[in-house]
């Protein structure tokens, strides 16, 4: 963290650019409260300052109230169908999936669900709001304003109903597609440049210019990055051949996201290359016809890379002694008066101004959110609007500064009345002229507020305006309603004639000041998110101060010189065996891992023996105590995490997010049995038989817990069978998949460090072959939890069952067969996102991972071809670099079963798509990602548990008997759901007999105590791992 | 395989879908009606179940969402479930009332077989849905103890018929067959809170809400005014 009022210091930007770029990352989770002290002397206006630009902003304000054309009929959908009213969000919902659902019967059915489940009448508390809202739903309905009064509609309620229920679904369907197209031409300047610059000459006339924004979605594909090219193209030649006599010539916004398909941190060779090229191309036709381009800003984990990118151009040959090439900062991040400052210093070293357009940020919530799933330990984002505030007008004022805007342009993109009163005022009193800046707008907002500004004062303001297609405007339209949409947000308050001007002209640092805190209380941070426990932390990969550290220390443990030894640990001892075999790296069987000592039978014995003896004062100890020694164990995990990321990719070749999410599984299962313990399964309980009497139970151990683990999560799901063997009051013997076994060891020692005695907690390792019937036959073992395949399940319980003595519990989580359902109303560029992850992540060796997919087959072709240029992107490499998306699988006798069911499947059914191999995969055991499409689910005979998707097209109204299919494979494990109808939704879940249904999102990833994890039937007996009946089944209820 | 155990199976496969559906609530209000039928012991054995059913499964639990996200755990009947009686006492028609009413307000669809059995199932055949409860003579037990799609056999016995039928049932092939034994005639497990979690199976339901409108509770607690 720098001092940030030195920004103001002109000899600041004299450092090299170098210097200042160290500055950036660091700030990516700056502590909130500390940094925004630093912002605040920057954005706070003296007494006399505060007084002109609060009055200046109440003039603005007044006088855009006096104006009858203030409310566009946006606005007033805005402020009636704001984003926190239900009716709001279905409408939206509504407008979004419908435009794109092709077939009418899915569309009909989707109208009915939304207009069912909406309470209309709730408005009925204000009947003048109410009536707005009917008569706005009335527009969409039949494309045109329909006046309702009361007086002939009779009743708020009455005349919804009547609404609703005297047109058909179709009918509807037809208004609705009209009406959005109405919405389309309020917000889209034209659905091609030609048309948008021709739209545009009314606003032009009246002094504005332009950015055109090409609209559409990050590309998921080789193909829609290409088709978006070219559409920049056009619009750079549209816009060159523009001969409106005006000094401020329209520019062009650029979203690489649309430019190339992994426009990622993971894949910046790509980015630096390929992406590269595509924006240098646009870079030299937009130069050769005077045209200039903004890149647009993103993700947060995407603001550095865009950053080097942006550099790299601005240092190329292409852009020499080019005033026009810019960016956009969002004030919102944490980062953005350093990016400033490194911009500055750029600038000024190279001698090119650049335009900065400085916007507030439009992903303000997927940013919060993405960190809370995360687990990153902070924020990129401010967690306050106002502090963002503070942030933008900290930012202009540096960017107003003298010494900064001889090197920067500023652009300012704002709709608050008050900020742009405020930015006017500032720039004024830093005697910065109007043609050292600009203000910018969005096209179809903040009208009024802008021609106030524009004919009072001589300054260039631009409209942000987005050319394209109406099925476009959809997702560019929801990111603007959620923006604006809220009914805190200042545009819905501008326009809301109730709402106070004087509340509006607070100045942000008098309204930031007045808070209890700074940051804001109410976003707990991702380690907070749970109220009874601490959260798993992991670095985030994608930001340069957060991965490099952390990879500096998995890196230590990559190097050939570290090697692990395991043995089997019974009483503590390692027990050394003359059969030890040498452990390789998947990814490249000449890479050593370590060594292991596999156990003998009489090993086993001597363990099971041990704990034994161990049980009563083990199971003596209180909940309390056992739990103590998870949660130790859990920040132990958390202290030796980069060596346990590093034997993750080493032993089971596991990627690196992949690694990351195994470690935190394990943190979590730790932490939350121990609190399940504590809170719930501690001290005497006491219940009322059925013959009323009182009666007192406590919950004790069984005994000698067999816990027998798989090698897809060698830590993870070791961890929690352990973990709920040990804290319920069992001495364990843990068994991992012999692949996996150096993991299960490290695991061990830490348990043992942390305080687990070693009598209690034994390791054996070796092949189930030899040393299981010693772990299954044995009398005094009183149960057993067991992760792997169905048959193993199958002769474990067998072999149990034949001992003499009492039955004891086996909990089984096996396989799965699962699949994902897809019907027309979803999102085909969210579909195939999950598709590629539930499918391919992990190289498919997940329980969860998904092996069928069906489609409705009025989409199939659409999704089918993009699943096929979404694969060609999936790099199959070696799992510790991050551009490797999929990994190796386990080993040899895993490889040729996936391989052999290529082949067949190549028979049976139609490759759609496979990804590349490595030239150096023969090297390991790397299976190609392949997807097929089939008739049916029955032409799979068992689960393959690799990269392989099947894909089935069905007919809507089949979805029933495809349902009754999946049911009747008997496996019941995830199933995922891609529909916006929640009655479809509603009826799957209902239906189908899975243990974990995922609506609208991928398959895999089950978050411990959030969404407990395990399958029925054929996939497991329960209970599921991670959730609240999973201990209990540990322990007995002892009377006392 | 018989044809009588298969249709038995069949029949309880098909009224299983339709009960488990009800839910807990819908299944307690349906099995109380039968309660005023049954002996006073019984009775408050069944009326204990009930009760203890709905404090300990709840039809849908909220879990955290702490990134917005809902999630929901249900709770959900196994399948068709066996509740037979192999010992004779004071307590063995309450125990047995105990099994089969904590397997039906778990979900599942019951057989109980003999003349014990009977006589439950003619109390409660009359007020339940169609193949919910069913009898079978005892001459069949074996060939449906060997129905694949049977999800669990609760039964009061002595330890070493719990043991020769654990073994039978791990042999057959297909899903693990729950085998929940009260070997004790105190009832020592069946009168337990924790008992009826061995006749249950669990969904978790994940919805996302990255979708529109789905944050509105980040973007609501992001606007707090204090």
């Amino acid at each position: 963290m720098f001092t940030a009022i030195e920004v103001l210091n002109p000899s600041f930007i004299n450092q090299s650019p170098s210097t200042l770029w160290s500055l950036i990352s660091p700030l990516y989770k700056v502590d909130e409260e500390s940094w925004l002290k630093e912002l605040l002397p920057l954005a706070k206006p003296s007494a006399e300052q505060l007084k002109t630009q609060t009055d200046n902003a109440f003039h603005l304000i007044t006088e855009v109230r006096k104006d009858d054309e203030s409310m566009s009929m946006i606005d007033a959908l805005l402020l009636e169908y704001s984003l926190d009213t239900k009716e709001g969000i279905l409408l939206m919902c509504l407008a979004e999936a419908l435009m794109r659902v092709p077939d009418k019967d899915t569309a009909d059915a989707f109208i009915k669900d939304r207009l069912s489940v909406a309470d209309w009448a709730s408005h009925t508390k204000n009947s003048d709001s109410f009536f707005v809202n009917a008569s706005t739903w009335g527009l969409l309905l039949t494309g045109k304003v329909v006046t309702m009064s009361e007086k002939q509609d009779g009743s708020p309620a009455n005349l919804v109903n009547r609404m609703v229920n005297r047109v058909s679904e179709p009918v509807i369907r037809k208004a609705m597609n009209q009406a959005m197209k109405i919405m389309g031409h309020q917000f889209v300047l034209g659905r091609d440049i030609k048309e948008a610059l021709s739209r545009g000459k009314k606003y032009r006339d009246r002094g504005y210019t332009y950015s055109f924004d090409m609209l559409g979605e990050a590309a998921l594909t080789a193909d829609d990055a290409k088709k978006y090219l070219t559409s920049y193209e056009r619009a750079i030649q549209s816009v060159g051949k523009d001969s409106y006599k005006q000094d401020h010539r329209p520019t062009i916004s650029i979203k690489l996201s649309a430019l190339h398909p992994r426009y990622e941190t993971g894949c910046e060779e790509r980015v630096m290359t390929e992406l590269f090229e595509s924006v240098k191309g646009l870079i030299q036709q937009a130069r050769a016809v005077n045209v200039g381009i903004t890149i647009d800003a993103e993700e947060a984990d995407r603001l550095e890379l865009s950053l080097k990118l942006f550099e790299k151009l601005f240092l190329d040959e292409v852009t020499n002694d080019w005033n026009l090439f810019g960016l956009v900062v969002q004030a919102y991040s944490k980062r953005a008066l350093a990016v400033l400052a490194w911009l500055t210093a750029l600038s000024k070293q190279q001698g090119k101004r650049i335009p900065v357009r400085l916007v507030k940020g439009a992903y303000w919530d997927s940013e919060i959110k993405l960190c809370q799933q995360k687990g990153v330990n902070g924020y990129p984002v401010y967690t306050r609007k106002e502090a963002t505030d503070v942030s933008y007008l900290a930012c202009a004022h540096f960017l107003l500064s003298e010494h900064t805007r001889a090197n920067l342009f500023p652009q300012f993109a704002s709709h608050n009345a008050h900020t742009i009163a405020t930015i006017h005022t500032m720039a004024t009193q830093l005697d910065a002229t109007t043609d050292e800046f600009e203000f910018q707008r969005l096209h179809g907002m903040g009208d009024a507020l802008y021609n106030h500004l524009i004919d009072k004062n001589n300054i260039c303001v631009r409209i942000y305006a987005p050319v394209g297609s109406h099925k476009d405007l959809l997702p560019y339209l929801v990111r603007r309603l959620l923006e604006n949409g809220a009914n805190s947000s200042f545009v819905h308050r501008l326009i809301d004639a109730s709402y106070p001007v004087e509340n509006l002209v607070e100045h942000p640092v008098t309204l930031l000041e007045g808070r209890q805190s700074l940051a804001n209380p109410y976003i707990k941070l991702p380690e907070s998110l749970f109220n009874d426990r601490k959260n798993s932390f992991a670095p985030n990969i994608e930001i340069d101060s957060e991965w490099t550290p952390f990879q500096e220390k998995v890196n230590h443990f990559m190097s050939a010189d570290i090697q692990w030894r395991g043995y089997s640990l019974v009483g503590g001892e390692k027990v050394a065996t003359n059969n030890s075999p040498i452990v390789k790296s998947p990814y490249d069987h000449s890479q050593v891992v370590g060594k292991v000592d596999c156990a003998e039978p009489s090993t086993v014995d001597e363990a099971i023996n041990i704990a034994q003896e161990a049980f009563p004062a083990w199971s003596s100890l209180t909940m309390g105590e056992r739990a103590n020694c998870l949660e130790k164990a859990a920040d132990l995990l958390e202290e030796n995490y980069a060596e346990l990321v590093a034997i993750c990719h080493r032993e089971a070749g596991k990627t690196i997010q992949d690694s990351l999410d195994e470690v935190r599984e394990a943190v979590d299962f730790c932490r939350y049995y121990a609190q399940q313990a504590r809170d719930h399964l501690s001290g005497e309980k006491i219940y009322t038989d059925f013959l009323k009497n009182e009666k007192r139970v406590q919950i004790v151990g069984r005994g000698v817990f067999v816990c027998i683990s798989p090698w897809n999560f060698p830590l993870a799901i070791f961890m929690g069978q352990v973990a709920a063997a040990l804290v319920t009051g069992n001495t364990v013997i843990a068994k991992p998949a012999e692949q996996t076994s150096l993991i299960a060891f490290r695991t061990v020692e830490l348990l043992h460090e942390a305080g687990i005695p070693t009598n209690v907690l034994h390791l054996v390792i070796g092949k189930g072959s030899y040393i299981g019937n010693n772990l299954t036959n044995n009398p005094h073992i009183a149960g057993l939890a067991f992760t792997g395949s169905t048959g193993t399940a199958q002769r474990i319980n067998r072999s149990l069952s034949n001992r003499d003595v009492d039955p004891i519990p086996v909990i089984a989580e096996t396989g799965g067969q699962n699949a994902m359902l897809v019907d027309s109303t979803s999102l085909p560029e969210q579909v195939v996102r999950d598709v590629v992850r539930s499918a391919f992540a992990s190289a498919g060796q997940r329980c969860s991972a998904l092996r069928v997919l069906f489609v409705q087959e009025d989409i199939a072709d659409k999704v089918i071809v993009m699943i096929k240029g979404a694969m060609k992107e999936q790099s199959v490499g070696l799992p510790y670099l991050h551009s490797t998306d999929v990994g190796p699988v386990i080993d040899k006798n895993a490889q040729e079963m996936l391989l052999d069911h290529i082949e067949d499947m190549k028979v049976k059914g139609k490759l759609i798509a496979q990804a590349a191999l490595p030239s150096f995969a023969e090297n390991g055991t790397f299976v190609p990602p392949t997807a097929f499409e089939i008739d049916n689910i029955n032409q799979i005979s068992d689960e393959k548990f690799g990269p392989i998707l099947h894909v089935v097209r069905y007919k809507a109204r089949e979805l029933d008997q495809i349902i009754d299919t999946i049911n009747n494979s008997g496996f019941g494990l995830t199933m995922g759901v891609h529909s916006r109808n929640e009655t479809t939704c509603a009826r799957i879940v209902d239906r189908a007999r899975v243990g974990n249904i995922y609506l609208n999102r991928d398959q895999v990833g089950a978050v411990v105590g959030v969404q407990p994890f395990g399958g029925q039937g054929l996939s497991g007996t329960g209970p599921k791992a991670g959730g609240p009946h999973y201990l209990p089944r540990f322990a007995l209820e002892k009377e006392l | 395989m018989t044809t009588t155990h298969t249709n038995q199976i069949q029949v309880a496969l098909n009224a299983f879908e339709r009960w488990d559906r009800l839910g807990v609530t819908g299944r307690c209000d349906a099995l109380r009606k039968t309660l005023p039928l049954l002996a006073e012991e019984q009775q408050k054995m069944a009326e204990w179940q009930l009760n203890n059913a709905q404090e300990k499964i709840a039809d849908k639990q909220i879990m955290p969402g702490p990134t917005g996200e809902r999630n929901e755990l249900f709770s959900q009947g196994r399948g068709p479930f066996l509740c037979l009686n192999d010992l004779a006492g004071e307590h063995v028609s309450t125990a047995l009332v105990g099994q089969v009413y904590t397997a039906l307000v778990a979900g599942n669809p019951i057989i109980t077989s003999g003349l014990e059995g009977k006589r439950l199932i003619d109390i409660l055949q009359p007020l339940l849905p169609e193949g919910v409860v069913q009898n079978i003579s005892d001459v069949v037990l074996d060939a449906l103890l060997e129905a694949d799609s049977l999800a669990g056999v609760a039964i009061l016995c002595d330890m070493k018929k719990a043991k020769s039928l654990n073994s039978r049932l791990a042999a057959k092939e297909g899903l693990l067959c729950q085998l929940v034994a009260e070997t004790s005639d105190t009832l020592a497990r069946i009168a337990k809170p924790n008992y009826i979690l061995n006749f249950i199976t669990e969904k978790t339901v994940s919805i996302n809400t990255t979708a529109i409108g789905g944050n509105a509770t980040l973007l609501e607690l992001g606007s707090k005014a204090d």
